[in-house]
């Protein structure tokens, strides 16, 4: 009884040492795991200027302005605490709609703006029938 | 503890479980993806693609649960040196990686006219995929030695090391900014409305149980193996 | 691009997966479980 015991111990110390040190990881890698920075993240430091990088959040509100050549697409990307202006030139996705979230890879220009060389849309935890939307759809933030 | 670690017992038990659980889950499952497919709503963005979440969450929720499964069967082997511990967590295995690897494969078709792309290094991605490659390892340590009854002890504190990938694929999501969108079911209530989630239900019990019957026939198929090389072996002897 | 391609695609994949973990776990069974059976005959 006694060494199944000490075998119990042993076990869920060893767990809560790897549930541990996996957590501490995880947390540490917070800025290295992230799929993409979002404007609040980037605003205040140092732009990472010709660097590959991703930018992700909201497509503001009656931002998309398509350019005469067709395929041009001027939009801000908005995270409630920041606004960056993006250019693109290309398809963009069929979810790529104003308030909805978007994921553009490029890189920052030393004005602030942000050139994408592709767009990946990003849609939130909600789902629901196109009747309600409107009425329910109402998007503020990245995150719920 | 060890009410069910006579093998006979377990058999009495499993034998008449099994067809149970793969007649309802089939059931469930063929019920689930009919109304999911062809009678719930579409969503207001994403249009009928969304239908593909009927299969693509249970899958996840199984391929995550199978290493909870294999984790706790790790820990009663090694502390409670329970018999069939290892031959549960050996059953678990194939199955978990196959539910795994379709999650990943339903969330790349699904992210395709979504999301605008196949696959994204994200950490929801990653994490998942490295649950499936935990699982080829496992395999690969579980056939390596001779034992056919249960998992060697290392493969079983392989089990419990690996554990810590699930709260990792479960919170990526909101640790780190992700294209894969946040959870929709929490503790707090669901953000799916529920014309379009209800299907799910049917679908989420009914894999699991068709899992269930997976591990119930791949439990039986073992201890049937290693009954008839015991047997063999004492003939040899005699 | 037409969606029920993609919806297609997942659900049979999903259908080929299972069913043939379920076969192949069914037939395994029934194997060996048939051995056992003819080991005690045969005694």
């Amino acid at each position: 009884m006694k060494a199944k015991k000490q075998r119990l111990i042993l076990a869920l110390l060893g767990l809560g040492a790897v549930v541990g040190a996996g957590l501490l990881a995880a947390s540490g890698l917070k800025t290295e795991a992230s799929f993409f920075f979002a404007p609040g993240d980037v605003a205040g430091i140092d732009l990472p200027l010709g660097k590959a990088v991703r930018l992700g959040g909201m497509v503001a509100d009656k931002s998309i302005r398509h350019d005469a050549d067709g395929v041009t697409i001027h939009f801000v990307v908005e995270d409630g605490k920041a606004k960056v202006p993006v250019v693109f030139k290309g398809i963009a996705p069929d979810l790529f709609k104003e308030n909805s979230g978007v994921v553009a890879e490029g890189e920052f220009r030393a004005d602030g703006s942000f050139v994408a060389s592709n767009l990946l849309a990003k849609h939130d935890e909600r789902y629901m029938p196109p009747e309600l939307d409107g009425k329910m759809h109402k998007t503020g933030s990245l995150k719920s | 503890m060890h009410a069910y670690a006579n093998p006979a017992r377990f058999l009495k038990i499993a034998r008449p479980l099994t067809p149970v659980c793969v007649g309802v889950g089939l059931l469930l499952v063929l019920l689930g993806s009919y109304v999911g497919l062809f009678l719930t709503p579409p969503d207001y963005l994403q249009g009928d693609t969304v239908r593909i979440m009927y299969i693509h969450v249970p899958a996840a929720w199984l391929g995550m649960g199978g290493w909870t499964g294999i984790a706790i069967a790790s820990i009663v082997q090694l502390v409670w040196r329970h018999p069939l511990a290892g031959v549960a967590g050996r059953a678990i295995a194939a199955p978990g990686a196959l539910f795994t690897a379709i999650c990943l494969l339903t969330g790349s078709i699904w992210g395709r006219p979504t999301w605008g792309t196949w696959w994204e290094w994200d950490g929801r991605m990653t994490s998942m995929l490295v649950l499936l490659f935990l699982y080829f390892g496992y395999m690969a340590l579980a056939n390596a030695s001779d034992e056919r009854t249960t998992v060697s002890r290392a493969t079983a504190i392989f089990g419990i090391v690996g554990a810590i990938n699930i709260p990792i694929i479960n919170r990526s999501v909101v640790w780190w900014n992700s294209l894969h969108q946040g959870p929709s079911i929490t503790l707090r209530g669901s953000s799916i409305s529920s014309e379009i989630l209800w299907p799910l239900l049917p679908t989420v019990i009914g894999f699991s149980l068709l899992f269930g019957g997976v591990v119930l026939m791949r439990m039986r198929a073992n201890l049937a193996e290693a009954k008839v090389e015991a047997r063999m072996r004492r003939m040899a002897a005699s | 691009m037409n969606h029920w391609a993609f919806i297609i695609a997942a659900y049979g994949l999903t259908a080929l997966g299972t069913a043939g973990v379920l076969l192949w776990s069914y037939l395994d069974m029934r194997r060996a479980e048939k051995a056992v059976a003819d080991l005690e005959t045969r005694k």
